[in-house]
């Protein structure tokens, strides 16, 4: 295996980081639809179909045949879709306003430190452990050389990704101030005081996993605790899971945890004043942050890349045929399948669940999940003492 | 580009070192109290990014959990509690007393006495490791969290539980400070 040298590495580097970015302008456009269909479903309307290709494309000509053909058509689901093109010409094209009295230089930072701690989180991934794929020999300047599953591979990869998501407050923060108008600064205030306090229990939270595994590396977290484990791993990681979960949610300001804008309290909070690209930017790194949450979620907890979640796949992986072996190895698309279904999750409790009062918000973080996270890493501890 | 790469890898600690100088700079010249807490914000960026150029990557790492992601929060929220931009700009710009100066003095020329021997010795590319049997059968290029760890926990324990009773005791006294008299 040939050794790349330093420009061929940054080259790479740089692949890996567009790869990671088209992922993420693919899936967040999708949840984004998504969202609008399984809300609409959940409330028992159709979503939304207005903006439709209904005599054009693939789909419409589909569409008309079965209409005519005397068939409801199922791709009639599908209608809406263009409506996204609408929705990202809208945030481009809109006039972006900056209030007269508001901080310009804050004003202006705010979006981009939001959006930047949201994707820069990504680094510290592994899609795959191992090599991802190799270029082919005829490719121009990269030939033979491998591409590794993940962007960085750094030994304390875990406080990377915590260290980076909390600088992610300042956006909201910073945003809330900037805007010198009474709703977002309320929103600001709320949120850092929600972020600060959630951070806490999703801390410890993935503490489990590291007293459970003895690493701090993404990648060699996920692989152990996919396949490394004893039949005693599965309830630390399942307790661990749910509070992690709840934590997720909050530290993304999804409902039922959505203080920072809560509608009806707070007009859109701590981005009221923002219009144009900027709102856009807060709009993309609140899908972002939730595609990371799943991400973390899926890697450590529902088995990453290895398809059975919770540690299954490796007290399974012995009893395997050797026919279906294919699912016994790790795959880059068993964990975006698992990150999607968490986005689904997301989706699916903000239909379920009405939001939180502020005082219950915070309740629930230091009087149930903190004691429940530490419950649960008292746990792993055991289960790391006696049965690792 | 070879070369430049290289030359700028090189330098890593440099770069970010002047970067953390400008950003400090711009923190103490501002008269914003929320950009002083960017700009304060942007140098623990930066000084985490020397602890990295250092190959110290869970104090790299640990910078930014604790200071940008726990500290500076705190500070941005006081900032904007307490709206400094109440008071007029001479007035948070005043000159300081002699003592003060006289304590900053002293305490420079402690700083100096303490690490005379790093400031003013032979440069070497020898990583400063004050025990090394503390890091015996570790690859501490690739396991710094483990040696620091090991230090922490193993041979500067006392020190280290004495300090986070300090933390304790000034955590108390800040709740007392801010208890207001309910009737």
């Amino acid at each position: 295996m040939p050794i790349p040298t330093l420009t061929q590495s940054v080259v790479i580097t740089l692949i890996q980081c567009l790869l990671v970015v088209i992922f993420v302008f693919v899936v967040v456009p999708l949840t984004v639809f998504a969202e609008r269909k399984v809300l609409g479903h959940i409330q028992q309307r159709l979503g939304s179909t207005r903006v439709a290709s209904g005599h054009i494309g693939v789909t419409g000509w589909m569409n008309r045949g079965m209409w005519k053909w005397g068939r409801i058509p199922i791709l009639s689901y599908w209608r809406g879709i263009p409506g996204l093109v609408a929705d990202v010409l809208k945030l481009i094209l809109k006039e972006d306003i900056i209030p007269a009295k508001a901080d310009k230089f804050v004003f202006f930072i705010a979006p981009a430190i939001s959006m930047v701690s949201a994707v820069v989180v990504f680094a510290a991934i592994s899609f795959v452990p191992g090599t991802f794929f190799t270029f082919p020999t005829w490719f121009p300047y990269l030939g033979g050389l491998p591409v590794s599953g993940g962007i960085a591979d750094i030994n304390v990869g875990l406080l990377w990704i915590l260290g980076v998501a909390s600088v992610g407050v300042y956006g909201i923060v910073l945003a809330g101030w900037a805007s010198n108008s009474k709703y977002p600064l309320l929103g600001g205030l709320r949120s850092a005081a929600q972020m600060v306090s959630y951070e806490v229990p999703l801390a410890m939270s993935l503490l489990a996993p590291v007293v459970l595994t003895g690493s701090l590396n993404f990648g060699d977290m996920s692989a152990r605790m996919a396949t490394g484990l004893p039949a005693w791993g599965l309830a630390p990681q399942i307790l661990g899971f749910l509070i992690y979960l709840t934590c997720g949610f909050a530290e993304t300001n999804r409902l039922p945890f959505d203080m920072p804008e809560a509608e009806n309290e707070l007009v859109a909070g701590f981005h009221t004043e923002y219009s144009g690209m900027k709102f856009g930017f807060f709009y993309l790194a609140e899908y972002i942050n939730m595609t990371v949450v799943s991400a973390l979620a899926a890697g450590f907890f529902l088995g990453g890349p290895w398809l059975l979640p919770f540690g299954l796949q490796g007290l399974l992986n012995p009893y395997l045929p050797s026919l279906l072996s294919w699912f016994g190895q790790p795959h880059a698309i068993f964990f975006v399948a698992k990150i999607i279904f968490l986005l689904f999750t997301y989706i699916w409790v903000r239909g379920t669940i009405p939001r939180y009062r502020y005082d219950q918000v915070m309740s629930v973080a230091w009087k149930y999940l903190i004691p429940m996270a530490l419950f649960n890493l008292l746990l792993a501890a055991l289960v790391r003492c006696f049965a690792v | 580009m070879e070369h430049l790469l290289e030359t700028i890898g090189r330098n890593l600690f440099a770069i970010f070192g002047v970067m953390a100088l400008g950003s400090a700079a711009f923190m103490v010249a501002s008269r914003s109290a929320v950009h002083s807490v960017l700009g304060f914000l942007f140098t623990m960026l930066c000084i985490a990014g020397c602890f990295l150029a250092l190959e110290a990557e869970f104090l790299g790492m640990a910078q930014i959990l604790v200071y940008a992601g726990g500290i500076v929060v705190l500070f941005l929220f006081v900032v904007m509690l307490v709206e400094m931009s109440k008071k007029s700009g001479a007035q948070v710009f005043q000159l300081q007393s002699r003592y003060a100066v006289a304590a900053v003095l002293i305490g420079a020329a402690l700083f100096v006495g303490v690490f005379r021997k790093v400031i003013f010795g032979a440069a070497s590319a020898e990583a400063l490791v004050l025990r090394p049997g503390l890091a015996q059968g570790l690859d501490v290029a690739k396991q710094n969290a483990q040696a620091v760890s090991r230090g922490l926990f193993a041979d500067y324990l006392l020190p280290f539980e004495i300090l986070s009773v300090i933390l304790l005791v000034a955590l108390v006294g800040a709740v007392v400070l801010a208890k207001t008299e309910r009737v």
